[in-house]
């Protein structure tokens, strides 16, 4: 008794604080991590769910799952649509940052009202643009058809050839303001005493862009670039509800393909394979961003 | 770049103006919804569209009070029930942590923070087969209870990961006086630090309910039984059966984002505070 007293008697009873968080995130999130990767060394379907013993097929899951052509595309479609929209809603999202930045009656007001889109839930965006891609009743195809850049309404869900650019450019509208407000609170952190000095140097606008703002932001570059990275790759919701992966399964990203092989297809050890899969390549994203907060921190 | 200095005539009505248009272009979608949810459904099918409703029909609304299709009312009450639970244990759990992990050095502490840290980043689809057969297991399918304590799971980091930087800013001193004044650690804890981190868990429980009003995947994949779901996942499967009822579907993605908006309008200076101090400082 006398030893836990005095073990708890400086700093470790910070660890008294912190294990009710630490329990509940290991019983629901440390402990489906593990079962998910043993789930993928099984083969466990509707029938064996709740079996005792589950047959182990060691990996057989994942030779079968690679040869697997929705898989492959799904692959393809993932990086795709995180590469894509990562570069539009950043550039985007810098250019409006940059744009609000200067000090004119209504930045900071509209600046705060742009943030809504990332706000609402998913799926009420994939809804609402849902709607507005529609081929009879949107407001895109009547826009684009008024302005004569189409003559006939495109399908633009249901067609392969579109559907995919279709969820990118809602991906971007959710992305753009989180991409702004991150970089407004960077260039706001740089001080303005170096403009004031580089103009009195002679240096234009140009010059101190890339002289002066792009070094110094580029920290906060960095984890936008890497948390944005993290949160298009796992992107779910958006894509589940616009298409669910169609049309004939030409939109699915790993997270809906997954999602497909569990709960539509009911072979929960093939789904936990491909999430397994996501999960591989976010985790190496994801020690990246931590080697660059962690080196803060030691700053 | 003139950062400091504020713009003044001709070109700040200028800027005013080009970002009124901007602000046009970004949150038209919002406008479009909510115009279409009032229009009667040989309305949204006119070509060319309007603008503005020509007869404001609130039938969609008021079709949803009664025992329409679907019970919109219904649905959001369950939401309202599982986002405020999952904000409660956030808040409950997260706040103690944040107050271990920002003020006290022991063992192992980097490894939690990381570890926190890394949960943020990961993908549902890793979570919810596991977490299915675990809540089969634990007969809480088709029960409230499995999606606030999935949901909680995003919650928690977040919370923690941004309380953390509160805590660990505020002075020394103030805790030595409150040890001098007879307070024990958890006496000062609780009188001292919590209520000057007081904004701080503020920000913590508006996300935690954010993130659980918004979830679609914990909510429909646990809770299978139409009556019991929360808003997104009855507003998907109302969008499975009457994919081309625009006007009705509209209207309840307006009522979803109400309390959104309500949040957005009263607590911006929270939330914008919140989303920078938690993705940038990690």
């Amino acid at each position: 008794m006398q030893r836990i007293k005095k073990f708890f008697r400086y700093d470790n009873i910070g660890i008294l604080f912190v294990l009710p968080a630490l329990l509940y995130m290991l019983i629901f999130v440390g402990y489906p991590i593990v079962s998910n990767f043993i789930l993928s060394f099984q083969d466990v379907t509707v029938k064996t769910i709740n079996a005792a013993v589950k047959p182990f097929i060691g990996i057989s899951n994942y030779t079968k799952l690679l040869q697997d052509s929705v898989l492959q595309h799904s692959v393809w479609n993932t990086l795709l649509f995180t590469v894509l929209s990562l570069l539009l809603q950043f550039s985007l999202g810098f250019l409006l940052a940059l744009f609000f930045t200067k000090k004119f009656s209504f930045s900071k007001p509209i600046r705060g009202l742009l943030m809504m889109p990332w706000m609402i839930p998913v799926t009420i965006t994939a809804l609402m643009f849902k709607f507005m891609f529609s081929s009879n009743v949107g407001i895109i195809n009547q826009v684009l058809q008024s302005l004569q850049i189409i003559a006939q309404p495109v399908d633009w869900l249901t067609s392969p050839g579109t559907a995919m650019f279709a969820l990118i450019f809602t991906n971007i509208w959710i992305g753009i303001p989180f991409n702004m407000i991150l970089l407004s609170s960077g260039l706001t952190l740089i001080p303005k005493e170096l403009y004031e000095s580089a103009a009195i140097d002679g240096a234009n606008k140009v010059q101190t862009f890339f002289k002066i703002t792009i070094p110094l932001l580029k920290p906060t570059i960095q984890s936008v670039l890497i948390l944005g990275f993290v949160y298009t790759f796992k992107v779910f919701d958006l894509v589940y509800v616009m298409t669910n992966g169609g049309p004939v399964n030409s939109t699915h990203l790993l997270s809906t393909y997954s999602y497909k092989l569990s709960f539509s297809l009911f072979k929960y050890s093939q789904g936990a394979t491909a999430a397994n899969i996501l999960f591989v390549i976010l985790f190496c994203v994801s020690l990246v961003y931590m080697k660059l907060v962690y080196s803060d921190e030691e700053a | 770049m003139d950062l400091d200095n504020k713009l003044r005539g001709r070109k700040n009505v200028l800027m005013c103006i080009v970002s009124i248009l901007i602000m046009g272009i970004l949150l038209f979608p919002l406008y479009w919804i909510l115009v279409t949810s009032l229009k009667t459904e040989q309305e949204i099918f006119q070509i060319p569209p309007t603008l503005f409703p020509t007869v404001f029909n609130t039938k969609s609304y008021v079709a949803q009070l009664g025992n329409g299709d679907f019970n919109m009312f219904h649905s959001f009450g369950n939401s309202f029930l599982i986002s405020v639970s999952c904000m409660l244990i956030s808040v409950i759990l997260s706040v103690p942590a944040s107050y271990g992990l920002g003020r006290y050095r022991f063992f192992g502490k980097k490894v939690t923070t990381l570890s926190f840290l890394v949960t943020q980043m990961l993908p549902v689809s890793v979570l919810l087969t596991p977490m299915f057969i675990m809540f089969n297991k634990m007969h809480l399918i088709n029960s409230p209870l499995s999606a606030i304590l999935s949901d909680a799971t995003i919650g928690i980091p977040f919370s923690i990961l941004i309380l953390k930087n509160y805590f660990a800013s505020i002075p020394k001193e103030l805790e030595e006086a409150s040890y001098i004044d007879g307070c024990t650690r958890f006496s000062s804890f609780r009188k001292i630090m919590v209520p000057i981190a007081f904004p701080g868990v503020v920000v913590c429980a508006i996300f935690s309910f954010l993130y659980a009003w918004g979830d679609l995947a914990y909510g429909m994949t646990f809770i299978q039984d139409q009556e019991k779901r929360p808003i997104t996942a009855g507003i998907f499967n109302f969008m499975g059966q009457y994919g081309t009822k625009w006007s009705y579907l509209t209207a309840f993605a307006v009522v979803t984002i109400i309390p959104v908006a309500l949040i957005f309008i009263f607590m911006q200076k929270y939330i914008i505070s919140g989303l920078t101090s938690g993705a940038v400082k990690g």
